[in-house]
């Protein structure tokens, strides 16, 4: 893809044309201020797409037809939703920590939009080049626990106190193994940046190239990070058969519509951090094979196809990172969402025993594994 | 090793168990045209399919002579856990001078009814039976207690069993 | 004034405002989020110095490690709604010299040091790749002997807590 035009030199091209206008620390701000409101707002119509798409599958399902009345097959219903959250009453509880209560939505969609920072979304689109990326993206997650322990203390009510008790045993017990399947792929690929685990599989993802540790660590990550995020089959932070909401029980209005977002923009998250890991990135689907057709197929799929063709249309190229981007970031939704809509909530001691009992020293073999796979070189 | 042995398979098998679960909703998911069994309600308002076990309103019924099965036993009374029905009866004399309690009023006080179907199971002469109708709600709160015998209608004869019998 | 400047003083300022209010709030669940703000703002100095692995090491332990774990003993604890009782004054006095002190003194040590550019040493990048290899390092000012001390450390303290939290079985009871 020589002659094809890259993100950076677009970045470079729009950086230009800003700098020869504008003062140095004016640019700097702007581009600040435009790149990261890109990347919420791009976050932003991801979730809108999450919430519609689970209300269908959910319904779907569960033998409904989800929402159909606003708009075509009730693509609007959100924003109907949205609105009415904005126009009703953000109650506070009387006995409430009332400083801490408000806080505590915001808190954590900030602790939630932070982990966007290190995300590679296409090659050279990247809000925060770091060489820690993807630990980052674990030691913000830990923070996410948070927010959900101060809306549950300070509402005062016993079902939000539960329920943030829960969140957090479940949360700090979960990360574990998660942070344990994220270490394995770190191990094969030998970086911790975004960018740089997702040209290591310029040749084939790891879940093809790592055997099967690799396929093992992405089932116990896709596992743990369902987990983290509160989603069904482990909610037991809302659980509401025994809790009613569990932490955000006292929460109205778009304080309950923050908690509402966060979830998505975890679940986002955690798909990227997930497709980022394992399936590629912004990588096309590539065969590790030697045979004349397995080329024909991959060069294919890089649009090898397409360089020869006028400059105008190699546009389009720009765009095929972000296409396999955003599909497998709603592949693993959709893979979390069938989860969700399928299995049964677990009990509080079987979650934490599928943890500390199953997964953590699953994960922990699986580590010694790669470990041995990367040392021998039996790795693609 | 016996152990060991059960405890895999038990592992397998539970994963095949969490694979059966995910298939059938990955069913339900592409074929929602085959699947999906909840109704447009208020678009097919004149066309509805509504089960035939669906329990609605009460009502008692009448052949074509204006002629119920209603003997007023009151059991149906007796069984209601809501007391939403009042069986009112007359005594009335017949042609060979015996007197006789016959039906006055069925009174339904469908405000007070929740459609548990006790009644139904509780009258021994299948004289009264649950509708399809569910679009009870109206204006006037009055309007929910009903008669449910026609005016005019009378017990219908029994056919005569013991004469049946002797033959 | 440059913008990182700028940015050190606000975080400055942010970790100091909190860490008092950690001291001087008489509900002891704010005091706890005051002091994860205050630790997070430090890690927030450490991005800004570019020591990206520390700051992210800081998020983990501190903020995600134990200050759950201290949110969740106050959770545990009977009355963490209620303000805590005024503290006597004998003790205000004390504790407030013992600080005043221990501030003059630190103030004292950083004010005798001279800071100079170090000259004739090549900075080691603080990336993850030269963090683990100096921390497996076996040679010359490599750290492989306290990093397996504090291993040893940590293996005992998990082996107590074992020991302590372990359910006796029937027999030994018996």
């Amino acid at each position: 893809m020589i002659s094809m035009i890259q993100f950076s030199d677009v970045l470079a091209w729009i950086h230009q044309l800003l700098s020869s206008c504008m003062a140095p620390w004016l640019v700097f701000i702007i581009e600040l201020v435009v790149a990261s409101v890109a990347a919420v707002v791009a976050l932003l119509v991801c979730v809108i797409i999450m919430v519609y798409m689970e209300r269908k599958v959910a319904g779907h399902m569960q033998l409904r037809h989800g929402p159909n009345r606003v708009g075509w097959h009730g693509v609007c219903q959100l924003f109907a939703d949205i609105i009415k959250l904005l126009l009703k009453e953000c109650f506070t509880p009387t006995r409430a920590d009332k400083l801490l209560f408000v806080v505590a939505p915001v808190l954590s969609l900030c602790v939630s939009l932070l982990a966007l920072a290190p995300i590679s979304w296409g090659p050279g689109l990247v809000l925060w080049n770091t060489n820690i990326g993807v630990l980052f993206v674990t030691a913000i997650s830990s923070m996410g626990v948070i927010g959900i322990l101060m809306a549950g203390w300070s509402s005062n009510n016993k079902y939000a106190l539960m329920g943030a008790m829960r969140s957090g045993a479940q949360i700090v017990s979960y990360e574990l193994s998660a942070g344990l399947s994220i270490v394995a792929i770190v191990a094969l690929a030998g970086t911790l940046n975004t960018g740089g685990i997702i040209e290591s599989q310029a040749n084939g993802w790891w879940i093809l190239k790592g055997h099967l540790p690799a396929f093992f660590a992405f089932i116990i990550y896709i596992i743990a990070s369902t987990a983290e995020c509160n989603r069904a089959p482990f909610d037991l932070a809302e659980a509401e058969s025994e809790l009613t909401a569990g932490y955000h029980t006292e929460y109205s209005g778009m304080q309950f519509g923050i908690f509402y977002l966060n979830e998505y923009i975890n679940m986002g998250v955690v798909s990227m951090v997930a497709s980022t890991l394992f399936l590629g990135g912004w990588q096309p689907f590539y065969l590790p094979f030697d045979f004349a057709w397995a080329h024909t197929f991959n060069d294919i799929m890089a649009l090898k196809f397409m360089e020869t063709w006028p400059a105008w249309i190699s546009w389009v190229s720009l765009a095929w990172p972000l296409v396999w981007f955003f599909g497998k970031l709603f592949l693993i939704i959709f893979f979390m969402m069938w989860f969700r809509w399928t299995f049964p909530r677990l009990r509080i001691d079987q979650l934490l025993k599928l943890e500390w009992k199953y997964l953590l020293p699953l994960s922990i073999v699986n580590l010694v594994i790669i470990a041995l796979l990367v040392v021998l070189g039996l790795h693609f | 090793m016996k152990a060991l042995y059960n405890y895999l398979k038990e592992v397998a098998f539970a994963f095949v168990s969490l694979a059966n679960g995910l298939l059938l909703t990955l069913k339900y998911f592409v074929t929602p045209w085959k699947s999906i069994i909840t109704e447009n309600y208020p678009d097919n308002r004149n066309n509805p399919s509504v089960a035939d076990e669906f329990a609605g309103e009460v009502i008692l019924i009448h052949d074509e002579n204006n002629e119920h099965k209603c003997t007023a036993c009151t059991l149906c009374q007796l069984a209601c856990p809501n007391n939403s029905i009042q069986i009112i009866s007359k005594q009335v004399e017949t042609e060979d001078g015996k007197k006789k309690k016959v039906l006055d009023k069925w009174v339904y006080h469908l405000e007070m009814c929740t459609f548990c179907k006790q009644c139904i199971d509780a009258c021994p002469q299948d004289a009264i039976k649950m509708t399809n109708s569910y679009e009870l709600s109206c204006f006037d709160r009055s309007t929910l207690t009903k008669i449910l015998n026609q005016p005019g209608s009378k017990l219908k004869e029994k056919p005569k069993v013991t004469a049946k019998v002797q033959e | 004034m440059s913008a990182s400047t700028i940015i050190f003083y606000i975080l400055a300022t942010l970790v100091v405002v909190f860490g008092a209010l950690t001291v001087f709030s008489r509900k002891i669940f704010r005091a706890a989020i005051s002091l994860l703000l205050s630790l997070t703002f430090v890690a927030g100095l450490y991005f800004l110095w570019d020591v990206d692995f520390i700051g992210a090491l800081q998020i983990i332990i501190y903020v995600g490690g134990i200050i759950v774990l201290i949110i969740f003993s106050i959770f545990l604890t009977h009355h963490s709604g209620q303000k805590l009782p005024k503290a006597k004054v004998s003790k205000k006095l004390l504790s407030g010299t013992l600080a005043v002190a221990g501030l003059g003194f630190t103030t004292w040590v950083v004010s005798q040091f001279v800071f100079k550019p170090a000259v004739g040493v090549t900075p080691v990048e603080p990336n993850v790749h030269n963090i683990g290899l100096q921390m497996l390092n076996y040679s010359e000012y490599g750290y492989v002997f306290p990093f397996e001390v504090i291993n040893i450390l940590l293996l005992a303290a998990l082996v107590g807590a074992i020991v302590i939290a372990i359910k006796k079985s029937q027999e030994t009871e018996k």
